[in-house]
């Protein structure tokens, strides 16, 4: 059985943002009939990636299922718009990764199915890799060195 | 076909490979066991009691009140399960952090917190900011108690070195009875270095902590932003020859997994400026030593984060070596906001 095609595309072609900017985009299905998509959820969520378990916290969230939809067709290009929030900016880190995302998913009959996601950034790029202003003191641990 | 009928999946944290709905129909047909057993047990057991059956023996006093509360647990416990799995079969992990978020929110509403709300995985301050200081606007607390690392290696050394002692008895009359153990005398050994060590720590602590006087830092606005300009005030009092007195700005990730059964910590230090540093210097006894320093928080910093098993944590670190005294470090964190030009209100 074929997976549906989900697309994804942001308004402006925009991969960056600040807090409290409007974020928009438009998401469409194709590649599957009408009446196999049981219901569409789309987004917009922080995760974290790295060394600890992962976090996830949703920022916007929209389930729809075909009584939702214009001619009950779930498949029609929609547009989702959200103003985004001050908190947590996305961050790349040396054992913590935070990492924004637009993520649509659409059931499918007997329990199926699928997703995409489209990651952005939120705020100025923020690294951990700030230069030691001085030479890491002999004391520190060597777990707690600073590395560069 | 090895994909559908995988035998072996891998799981770490929350996150695990094959169906989570064969895994949701698992779980609930287990839970469905426990509640089925529990049921049926219990009927049976107050069956036998109302009708006094002779077929087996019938639990009766405290013993049948153990049964029956062996048995209600797995009905509770069972249910409970049941009732979650089937809440969370076919939630998307996106609609149940939804779920959870709105319940949160609701939460906010009574208590009045506009950083939790305005600043999603930022801590608040609150305990941070209301201790006012003597020369700038906030006292900052101090991360960990001594009187509580104190407190936990005293007993640790008291519960470790009573079982010491129990052992020494038992192995001294094996001895005096010419039946000598030695392998429990050689544990004993080795038992008795860590209950040495034991003591050693805690006599270690209890000198930096009543030896070395209480330090205290004052900071001139909080919470801090990446870019801005503060003024830190150092006190440290006592009766010390000081080799090295030094204050640090220090930013640490901290991770949480879990490995197997066991919870695992790792931190890393991703960022470490000196703030301050004197050398060679006295300290009296009425005469803190006192030092008021310009603190500027580096530009394009991360925020403070705190989520389930994550965290970024700003502090400032004042780490002292005196003459006769090993070296001490006492930690005060601070609290990071974002970059404020595009701030909202939630």
């Amino acid at each position: 059985m074929m997976e549906p095609l989900i697309s994804i595309q942001f308004v402006g072609n925009k991969s960056s943002y600040q807090a409290g900017e409007l974020l928009e985009c438009d998401y469409q299905i194709d590649a599957i009939d009408r009446e196999e998509l049981q219901a569409i959820e789309a987004s917009v969520l922080w995760y974290t990636e790295g060394k600890g378990d992962e976090d996830m916290a949703v920022h916007y969230f929209e389930r729809r299922v075909p009584a939702d939809a214009e001619e009950e067709d779930l498949r029609r290009l929609r547009r989702l718009r959200t103003a985004l929030p001050n908190s947590p900016r996305s961050y790349t880190g040396m054992i913590l990764n935070i990492r924004w995302c637009v993520r649509v998913r659409v059931f499918l009959p007997r329990g199926r199915h699928a997703h995409l996601e489209r990651p952005f950034q939120l705020g100025t790029p923020v690294g951990a890799r700030l230069p030691p202003p001085v030479p890491p003191p002999a004391w520190l641990p060597a777990s707690h060195q600073v590395r560069t | 076909m090895a994909r559908r009928f995988r035998p072996w999946q891998k799981k770490r944290g929350d996150r695990r490979t094959g169906s989570h709905l064969l895994g949701s129909v698992g779980e609930a047909f287990f839970f469905a066991a426990l509640f089925v057993t529990g049921a049926v047990s219990l009927a049976q057991v107050i069956l036998a009691r109302v009708l006094q059956s002779q077929t087996g023996p019938v639990p009766s006093g405290w013993a049948l009140w153990l049964v029956l509360l062996v048995l209600v647990s797995l009905i509770v416990i069972g249910a409970g399960g049941v009732i979650y799995a089937a809440l969370h079969v076919g939630a998307s992990a996106e609609r149940r952090a939804a779920l959870a978020r709105k319940a949160t929110d609701l939460q906010l509403l009574q208590p009045a917190s506009p950083s939790s709300k305005d600043f999603p995985t930022v801590p608040r301050d609150t305990n941070l900011t209301n201790s006012p200081g003597i020369t700038l606007a906030y006292r900052l607390p101090i991360a960990r108690s001594p009187a509580l690392e104190l407190l936990g290696v005293a007993l640790f050394g008291l519960l470790w070195n009573g079982v010491v002692c129990a052992l020494a008895v038992v192995a001294l009359n094996a001895h005096l009875a010419g039946q000598p153990d030695w392998s429990l005398t050689a544990l004993l050994l080795v038992f008795s270095l860590v209950g040495m060590a034991a003591i050693g720590y805690f006599f270690r602590l209890l000198m930096v902590a009543t030896g070395i006087g209480p330090t205290s830092v004052e900071i001139s606005d909080h919470p801090l932003y990446p870019g801005g300009q503060y003024k830190v005030f150092l006190t440290q009092s006592g009766r010390l020859a000081m080799r090295s007195l030094e204050l640090w700005l220090a930013c640490d990730e901290e991770a949480t997994y879990r490995q197997g059964t066991d919870m695992r910590n790792e931190t890393r230090r991703v960022f470490l400026e000196r703030i301050f540093q004197q050398t060679d210097f006295e300290i009296g006894p009425g005469r803190p030593f006192e030092h008021l320093c310009e603190l500027e928080f580096p530009r394009g910093a991360m925020h403070s984060f705190q989520s389930g098993h994550n965290t970024v944590a700003w502090k400032l670190i004042v780490r002292g070596e005196a003459a006769r005294w090993p070296p001490y470090e006492r930690t005060f964190p601070v609290i990071v906001y974002p970059d404020p030009p595009t701030w909202t209100s939630a």
